[in-house]
């Protein structure tokens, strides 16, 4: 059955990048602008040889199929913009690097945030809930960015054990994954501790501390399973928030992922690096939703997979 | 526990817990130590941040300064320029000669010059440079720039005229040519053209080229028929070789061996113009205008040859490693001729955008120079910081174009009142706040420091009277009945800032209302170049130390133009200086054309750009100047300084985990 449901979510996956890609390439040629436009206007004749040396002179029907034709073989082409290098080489440098900041910002959110909301639930009413709600509340409210400026003064400037940005060891690392990941471990707390509470409060719970089973054991062997079906379902979206949302994070601690790429190559009109990454960003996210509805599956044998 | 029901799913979950989550600990583990892998990067020399990943390294497409940073490091061209007066200095040529009529230029290149595997550097890497620069394959975007040489712009655009000699590249390669050269090419004489509009031939070939064409039948032209004389022979040629008896082909061209750039020996150069041009040895030493390594570039073809390992320089650096978004790696050159003065060895080029995260950088003594800081910190950066923070007046000018060929703007009162109406005082000091200076001409008063003998011509001055007067007479009295219009700007804080100053002196002074528009880079060109605006924010920055730069891109033809300004005075007096052999007589043109061009006001200048470096104090042999050029050839680093300010400040061995 497994089988059959990842068969089909492969056919989809094809369908949904081909209508992805028809959709994109003729919004990108729609928008106003092209890729070798320049405040300094090129000379008609010299424009008209950038264009044939794109091909984009031909009828646009004759490049569609000419590019759908090459993505199909998995030839993604040259960027436009940065004329060195192929769009794989790009997407190979970059994604690895979008991926660790993205991993561990969600690995760091998921134990964030599951501890501060199992500590609330269990400790209901008290100090400890109150002030750890305040601060999710907060947390969710800010967006990255701020995140990453106070983090910046504290941990940068007054406390200084990261560096400011760039790339190259693992205390680049931490920082941009923490603000990654700080909006959305409040999310997680405030999921997990409804969810907690919610469960704690079933009978079988209460047949568990019937038999002599501990807070401790009956929060984490007996409750925290369900408790953790809505944090699944969220992390789903929450992962690919964090994929797209990095861009931000990305530019301030100058991290050489695919974010930024991501952004340049649609306002320059990059038009084959911004397809590379369309696609890039399609499949990631048809990933992440076929392994979130594997997991539901997981945790809870009652949802039935279709 | 809920009861476990399929028994794939109990094989899945079994399976899963330990083996799938050691499975994904190690992948995840693995990727990221794969990518930090080669993170432990010996330190360099000198680091500073380029604003952003460049385009490329190839001299012949580059175009932007962060380009030119890396592209100027790498390459060296005829001529380079002094870091303080930009006057041209020996280059590859040592010394040059110019002809009587300023029209040719003899080049003496060095024997020593070398390209970074020890290949020399010889006359015809320049002949060949400059032709893979011209040729159409490889859309220069400068090449425009290069068609000052006789016959180089009938190579770029392929236009030919019959009895003209054109060259033939052929799909068969010379034998033991590398990969990625050039087909056979083949010489000769246009004779004939045949395509849709007809048959057109040289007399003397009349007869027999009807004679051929008239058995033909006249189907698809769209592919016209070259008729190329070629050692008396006549060959036809047709793109897919359509009809019988045509000769496929990959480009015909004007010949390039009637443009005018030849070799006299392997160490001397000789390029001939089509008119003076005074600034010509300045271009010569500009980035784009580098040899490249035929060697490579035919062995690997472009964008490979750019690749480390593949790529070689003549320049004072070589490419070691380039990493997307992250930094490009130099190591001194050392075939470079004049390596001994060289003092920098390993060179790090960060490719960091955000201006606040540069200014983190550098405070975190991460990289030396910043090559621009975050206006809201300049004020600040003066006061705490005046021996770092160095603002010079650059060549550019900011400014708005006025589209003359909308009502109300095609009334020059209308423009001279609107110029009178903006007080630029207050834009420079309450709004860019960076150290500009008030522009009241095209051209920036800091030329005249550069091209003694250049006045620049003022425009009209802030004065809201005589705005209101005009305004009145040109039947808009107080701004009654005056057609909305709007600014148009690209997206960005620093230009909404000043549009919003500008459209409330225009509404405090003039009693007009303005809107605001506002669309992201590509949209604002395109509706820039379709004359969709009403006025338009603009900026330019000269690409070569001359009025001209400034001044040609409000002649009639200039694709530049976007005002749908053309005074036929003005062409005249800018095609009488580009054919003035003496230099202050020129100049004087040029003033005039200004003088019509700031009393006509198709467009209003603002301000005068300002570079804004932040150079650590120990950054040696770093030079201000009005293109903002900063050769790292000359840069070194004070070693006794830079220990001193690293212990008083307490950081530089931080990070190390």
């Amino acid at each position: 059955m497994i089988f059959r449901f990842l068969l089909r979510r492969l056919l989809w996956l094809v369908v949904t990048l081909w209508v992805v890609f028809t959709i994109s390439f003729f919004l990108m040629r729609a928008v106003p602008g092209g890729p070798f436009d320049r405040e300094r206007q090129l000379d008609p004749q010299v424009e008209a040889n950038l264009r044939a040396r794109y091909q984009l002179d031909q009828p646009l029907w004759r490049q569609y199929l000419g590019e759908l034709g090459r993505v199909a073989r998995g030839d993604l082409g040259y960027s436009y913009r940065l004329a060195d290098f192929r769009v794989s080489e790009i997407i190979l440098q970059g994604l690895p690097i979008s991926a660790s900041v993205g991993v561990l910002g969600l690995a760091m959110a998921v134990v964030l945030g599951l501890s501060a909301g199992c500590a609330s639930a269990v400790c209901r009413g008290s100090v400890v809930d109150v002030g750890l709600m305040i601060l999710a509340t907060v947390g969710i409210a800010l967006p990255s960015f701020v995140i990453a400026g106070v983090a910046i003064i504290l941990f940068v400037f007054l406390i200084p054990l990261f560096p400011a940005a760039g790339w190259g060891s693992w205390s680049h690392l931490i920082l941009p994954a923490f603000c990654v990941g700080a909006p959305y471990s409040a999310s997680i707390a405030r999921l997990a501790r409804t969810a907690l509470l919610e469960v704690l409060s079933q009978e079988y719970i209460r047949t568990a501390y019937a038999k002599g089973v501990g807070t401790g054991g009956v929060v984490f062997r007996h409750a925290m399973k369900l408790a953790l079906l809505p944090v699944v379902s969220y992390l789903g979206p929450a992962a690919a928030g964090i994929l797209t949302g990095s861009v931000v994070v990305e530019k301030i601690f100058s991290l050489p992922g695919l974010g930024v790429h991501f952004v340049e190559a649609a306002t320059q009109r990059d038009y084959t690096l911004a397809m590379g990454l369309i696609l890039v960003y399609t499949l990631l996210l048809f990933i992440l939703n076929t392994i979130v509805d594997l997991c539901y599956r997981l945790l809870d044998p009652r949802v039935e997979i279709a | 526990m809920v009861p476990r029901t399929h028994s794939v799913w109990k094989w899945w979950k079994a399976a899963f817990r330990p083996v799938g989550l050691t499975v994904v600990g190690i992948v995840v583990l693995a990727g990221t130590v794969w990518a930090l892998r080669a993170s432990q990067l010996p330190p360099a020399d000198f680091t500073f941040s380029n604003l952003g990943e460049i385009k490329t390294v190839d001299p012949a497409l580059v175009t932007g300064a962060s380009e030119g940073r890396v592209v100027e490091a790498l390459f060296e061209g005829l001529t380079t320029w002094h870091a303080e007066n930009l006057t041209p200095q020996p280059g590859v040529a040592y010394r040059w000669e110019i002809s009587e009529d300023a029209l040719t230029y003899r080049f003496f290149l060095r024997p020593e010059a070398c390209w970074s595997d020890g290949t020399p550097v010889t006359a015809e890497d320049f002949i060949w440079s400059f032709r893979r620069f011209l040729h159409p394959e490889t859309a220069a975007e400068y090449a425009a720039e290069l068609w000052y040489i006789e016959g180089a712009k009938k190579y770029t655009t392929g236009q030919v005229e019959l009895g003209e000699p054109v060259e033939v590249e052929l799909h068969t390669k010379p034998p033991g040519a590398l990969p990625f050269a050039a087909g056979v090419i083949v010489r000769g004489k246009l004779v004939g053209l045949w395509d849709q509009s007809g048959l057109r031939v040289l007399p003397e070939w009349q007869g027999e080229l009807a004679t051929w064409s008239r058995g033909k039948p006249a189907y698809d032209l769209s592919t016209p028929v070259f008729f190329v004389e070629v050692d008396g022979q006549l060959r036809r040629f047709q793109k897919g070789a359509q009809l019988a008896g045509t000769e496929d082909y990959r480009w015909l061209l004007y010949d390039f061996q009637a443009v005018g750039i030849r070799a006299v020996d392997p160490y001397r150069l000789e390029i001939r113009l089509r008119h003076p041009v005074p600034y010509f040895l300045s271009l010569m030493g500009f980035y784009p205008f580098s040899p490249v390594p035929r060697h490579r570039v035919e062995r690997y073809g472009f964008p490979e040859w750019t690749k480390p390992g593949k790529i070689v320089s003549n320049g004072p650096f070589v490419l070691q490693f380039r990493r997307i978004r992250d930094r490009i790696r130099l190591v001194k050159n050392p075939y470079y001729w004049n390596r001994d003065a060289v003092r920098l060895e390993v060179v790090d080029i960060l490719a960091v955008e955000s201006y606040t995260t540069n200014l983190n950088l550098y405070f975190t003594e991460q990289v030396d120079w910043i090559p621009t800081v975050p206006p809201e910190v300049v004020a600040e950066l003066r006061k705490r910081r005046p021996n770092e923070f160095r603002s010079f007046p650059l060549l550019g000018t900011y400014y708005y174009l006025l589209n003359t060929g909308r009502p109300p703007l095609d009334d020059v009162r209308v423009r001279r009142a609107l110029a009178m109406a903006i007080d630029r005082e207050q834009i420079v000091e309450k709004v860019v706040r960076g150290g500009q200076r008030p522009l009241q001409s095209m051209v920036p008063e800091i030329i005249s420091r550069y091209v003694p003998g250049y006045r620049p011509q003022q425009g009209p001055t802030f004065n809201v009277a005589e705005a209101r007067r005009l305004l009145a007479e040109a039947g808009y009295p107080g701004g009654r009945n005056f057609p909305p219009i709007d600014i148009l700007y690209n997206t960005s804080e620093a230009h909404q800032a000043i549009a919003e100053l500008v459209q409330s002196q225009w509404q405090q002074h003039l009693g007009i209302k303005v809107g605001l528009r506002n669309q992201e880079w590509a949209a604002y060109l395109s509706s820039r170049r379709r004359g969709e605006f009403s006025v338009a924010r603009a900026g330019w920055i000269g690409d070569y130390v001359d009025p001209v730069t400034f001044l040609d891109m409000f002649s009639g033809e200039s694709p530049l133009n976007n005002t749908r300004w053309n005074n036929p005075e003005y062409n005249q007096l800018l095609e009488e200086a580009r054919l003035e052999r003496d230099p202050l007589v020129r100049l004087q043109l040029l003033e005039r054309a200004e003088r019509i061009l700031m009393d006509e006001l198709p467009a209003i200048p603002l301000y005068e750009y300002v570079s804004q470096n932040l150079v650590r104090p120990y950054v040696r042999g770093f030079f201000d100047n009005p293109k903002d050029f900063h050769p790292l050839k000359y840069i070194w680093i004070d070693q006794q300084l830079k220990q001193a300010i690293f212990r008083k400040e307490g950081l530089g061995v931080l990070f190390g985990w």
